[in-house]
């Protein structure tokens, strides 16, 4: 058993994790210390729950990035319509309308991927693009900083809050609780439901997984579905934590989700995946971003130690990888 | 999905085999479609459109992202991907800016600058070459998949043109430079004919070359192609070197109309557009036509040119385009669908 976990990409990633949290720990002892975990929870958060969503999408083979644009179309619409009726209350009421919204547009995606057979990276690039253009041209091209009432001390709500020798009070933002629920949830469904095997099915081989009875453009849709609705929360919680709605919320980012997912063990290619590797894929890109502010390598050459320490964690794995298939079989595919 | 094969029956006759061609090239012929009536539209709904102030400034701005283009595509026709194009492109141009800057003496006379000038390209075009060789090493030998490589050394890449600037301009550049970027020969912008150049360059190296056979050969199937005595790796090393080349030649392109270099320009949204490019021209693993990713990107100068002038005066006009191009773009696929339906079947 216990051999099984050693053995697992998951487990490189998470030897990845805690050796670079040493060393940063090691050169700056405060990275040891509660306000570094919850200010480092507190900032992947979002990126959580994004890559949560997509991960279904990614295990049953396709690759999307229109999730981001998804985010902002959704939170950004939602924010502005709300200010328009001249709403006050919490913050329930935009996450049913943008997860409603949400869901119409990744079935949107999901559609046009079943019924027209499409790739399903040409879609989401297509809708990346015209969702961005969207929300910029029809619902405004400025931030908004005004949120309403019932919204404002959202940011502050923390579930635990922790006395921290560097920076005093310090909490753990309640929306952690959203990230363990969605990502016990997407755990489930992808382990123990006919769709989360179809899934795995699917991006295994879908010819294959057409002819064993798999409803593979009934299970397409509710990746999509899935995508839709966690993109609409993810981009709406990012609003509330840093207490403004942005058009143009995540546009640079969808590759570095996409990034953490397949560190975490997801194959580009579909069929292998898990919400842990994900989780663990998204902590340590969150930790590198971190740990340079910690070490104190100056700002102009941070971007370049974050492109070394990328291509190392890339390499490790892969070469573990190959060594593992060298030793396995006789030949290897490229 | 299986291919029909109409061409036996299609063959006899002149008119069945000219019938086969216009098959066999529906794609291209769709897309000059595309084109032609965009362009016909916006000639005929905008006074300044068909203009040669505007044909010429159109033929200035779309070589850039051209270029970048059949850096990307050959690298998308061997299975994979090079997000890192415009990250390689502003470091061969922060390089080359830098080398100029810090080497041209100040009463250099004209020759002398041009030789200058002449180093500074070889240094652009060694600096593409260097992270192309990189990129290729990390995808072929280390075995990255080539969205991650790319993601991390596209990180590496803009964090050495940062941290060299600063994240500052690189100016000062010879006048001569401009030449480049801002020139006409016989009435034809430079940089268009550098782009027509490249586009036949490629097109001769992928499908007139052994290389760009086993290069397309790999795209379509890795495991076939090795099993066939390809060597898989060497092949994708060459091909990421080829991708990074091009794209220095869009940095010294860049360079050259804007007379700076800097780590910031084209950014996340050039490295899509060259994707959106890829994507418009259909070009998937193995298959695709340079000649279609040549008309994917006069579509999308038009487009751009066209609704600049269209919605003059609207705010925020600029995002109009991204929205539209979007739409086309799924429109095109709709339109596909049912145009292979026939041809194609499953």
């Amino acid at each position: 058993m216990l051999n099984r976990i050693v053995k697992t990409r998951e487990f490189i990633v998470f030897l990845i994790l805690v050796a670079l949290s040493v060393i940063v720990g090691l050169i700056n002892p405060a990275f040891f210390s509660i306000s570094t975990v919850f200010d480092t929870l507190r900032a992947a958060i979002v990126y959580f729950i994004m890559a949560f969503g997509v991960l279904p999408i990614i295990i049953s083979g396709g690759i999307d990035i229109s999730f981001v644009a998804i985010a902002a179309v959704t939170s950004f619409s939602t924010h502005m319509l709300l200010l328009k009726l001249g709403y006050e209350g919490g913050t329930l009421l935009y996450y049913l309308i943008a997860c409603t919204m949400g869901l119409l547009a990744g079935l949107l995606n999901g559609f046009l991927v079943t019924r027209f057979n499409l790739p399903v990276f040409n879609v989401s690039l297509a809708a990346f693009t015209m969702w961005y253009g969207f929300n910029l041209f029809f619902i405004g091209a400025t931030a908004n900083f005004d949120l309403p009432a019932g919204t404002v001390g959202y940011y502050a709500r923390f579930i635990i809050t922790a006395r921290d020798p560097f920076v005093g009070k310090t909490g753990l933002h309640v929306s952690i609780v959203y990230v363990v629920l969605i990502g016990l949830f997407i755990w489930w469904m992808l382990k123990y439901t006919t769709i989360g095997r179809g899934i795995y099915a699917m991006g295994g081989n879908r010819e294959v997984a057409i002819r064993s009875g798999f409803n593979v453009p009934f299970i397409t849709l509710v990746t999509f579905a899935i995508m839709g609705v966690l993109s609409a929360v993810a981009g709406v919680t990012q609003a509330f934590l840093s207490r403004y709605f942005n058009p143009v919320i995540f546009i640079g980012q969808p590759l570095d989700v996409l990034a953490a997912i397949i560190l975490g063990g997801a194959s580009i290619t579909g069929g292998r995946g898990s919400v842990i590797g994900t989780a663990l894929g998204v902590l340590l890109i969150q930790v590198i971003n971190r740990a340079l502010i910690l070490t104190g390598i100056p700002v102009q050459w941070q971007r370049l130690v974050v492109g070394i320490i990328l291509i190392v964690f890339t390499s490790i794995p892969a070469l573990q990888e190959r060594r593992a298939r060298r030793i396995g079989h006789t030949t290897e595919a490229a | 999905m299986t291919i029909r094969d109409t061409s036996d029956k299609a063959t006899n006759s002149v008119s069945g085999r000219v019938l086969s061609r216009i098959r066999a090239h529906s794609d291209t012929l769709q897309l000059f479609g595309v084109l032609v009536v965009l362009f016909i539209f916006f000639s005929v709904t905008e006074d300044k459109f068909l203009t040669t102030r505007s044909i010429t400034s159109m033929g200035f701005q779309l070589p850039e992202l051209g270029v970048l283009s059949l850096a990307m595509m050959i690298t998308i026709l061997t299975g994979g991907i090079d997000l890192s194009v415009n990250a390689t492109s502003n470091m061969a141009a922060v390089l080359a800016g830098l080398f100029m800057v810090k080497f041209i003496p100040k009463e250099a006379g004209e020759a002398q600058i041009v030789l200058y000038l002449g180093g500074a390209l070889l240094v652009a075009l060694l600096v593409g070459w260097i992270s192309g060789t990189f990129n290729g090493l990390l995808i072929g030998y280390v075995g990255v998949p080539p969205i991650l490589a790319t993601l991390a050394t596209m990180t590496l890449y803009t964090g050495i043109s940062v941290g060299l600037t600063g994240g500052t301009t690189v100016t000062g550049f010879p006048k001569q430079l401009s030449v480049i970027g801002a020139q006409t020969l016989g009435g034809i912008p430079i940089p268009f004919i550098v782009f027509v150049a490249l586009t036949i360059l490629t097109h001769i190296f992928i499908y007139h070359t052994a290389f760009g056979f086993k290069a397309r050969m790999l795209g379509s199937n890795p495991t076939a192609s090795d099993f066939s005595g390809v060597n898989n790796r060497s092949v994708l090393l060459k091909v990421y070197m080829f991708s990074g080349v091009l794209s220095a030649v869009t940095g010294i392109l860049i360079m050259g109309r804007t007379m700076s270099a800097a780590y910031e320009y084209g950014t996340t949204t050039y490295v899509l557009l060259a994707i959106l490019i890829s994507v418009l021209a259909n070009i998937i693993p193995g298959f695709g036509r340079i000649l279609d990713v040549f008309i994917a990107v006069l579509i999308l100068q038009v487009l751009s040119t066209g609704f600049h002038m269209f919605l003059a005066g609207v705010r925020g006009s600029s995002f109009f385009k991204d929205f539209a191009w979007g739409v086309l773009l799924i429109l095109i696929f709709i339109a596909n669908y049912f145009i292979r339906g026939r041809r194609y079947q499953g």
